[in-house]
């Protein structure tokens, strides 16, 4: 159940950076708003998965999986280019994350 | 910048809008860092919070978050996107890791050691993947 909650909690993180962005500084209310909804629900979310997880596990795999998120939906849907600098930075995630895994530390 | 200066009205825009001065740039990255130390207490609060049903963690956890995104937005005026969100993250993560066994019930063996360092590098080069040099050379 903790990684229900943790991968929820990702997707609510990547919206976060989204509706930030698009905040502009928070000069636009309708944004801002979006921002601190979608942190509001990311942060519930996330102190529900570390009743299981260490703090320092979980907060590093939500950042880190949802700084993920956000370089892959710039690549789908914002054109960005993911070059093999963001590609070798993913796999490092993914592959840290099997690891906490499969060591059964996490 | 010292205000006894006249400068001509094309210097003074130059300076104060596309050139922030190196005092200007100090500022911003001492924001940052500070943005860094509120992410670690918002990380460390969530999880004290016991799933927000402990009061006083829980407030501690709204601050913390009121104040690292504000504190954030303030230091990514001046300095690059990819940058700032690099530092910001490490510092929150790192912190968090380091933090989170004097806080809490929780141990830092060598193993989780070893793949929390994997995780947060992979997500700093990530960040920095985005500094403007990297897009410059596209």
């Amino acid at each position: 159940m903790h990684w229900l909650y943790l991968g929820i909690a990702i997707v609510f993180e990547i919206a976060v950076a989204i509706a930030a962005g698009k905040a502009r500084g928070f000069t636009r209310p309708a944004w801002t708003a979006a921002t601190l909804v979608s942190g509001g629900i990311a942060t519930y979310l996330l102190s529900l998965a570390l009743l299981t997880f260490d703090v320092g596990v979980g907060y590093a795999i939500w950042t880190s999986v949802a700084g993920v998120g956000i370089a892959v939906l710039g690549a789908l849907l914002f054109g960005q280019r993911l070059d093999w600098r963001k590609l070798l930075g993913i796999a490092a995630v993914i592959v840290g994350v099997v690891g906490l895994q499969l060591s059964g530390v996490a | 910048m010292p205000d006894t200066t006249n400068p001509e009205p094309e210097e003074r825009t130059r300076m104060s809008t596309n050139h922030p001065t190196s005092g200007h740039r100090a500022r911003a990255w001492l924001v940052l860092l500070l943005a860094g130390a509120f992410e670690i207490g918002y990380a460390l609060c969530v999880g004290g919070s016991q799933g927000f049903t402990v009061l006083s963690w829980s407030l501690a956890a709204v601050v913390f978050f009121l104040l690292t995104l504000f504190a954030l937005s303030v230091a990514l005026r001046t300095i690059d996107v990819g940058i700032g969100y690099a530092v910001w993250a490490g510092i929150g993560a790192v912190g968090a890791a380091l933090l989170g066994p004097v806080f809490f019930a929780e141990t830092l063996t060598p193993v989780k050691a070893l793949w929390l360092t994997v995780i947060i590098a992979g997500v700093v080069w990530l960040k920095l993947s985005d500094a403007p040099e990297q897009r410059r050379t596209r």
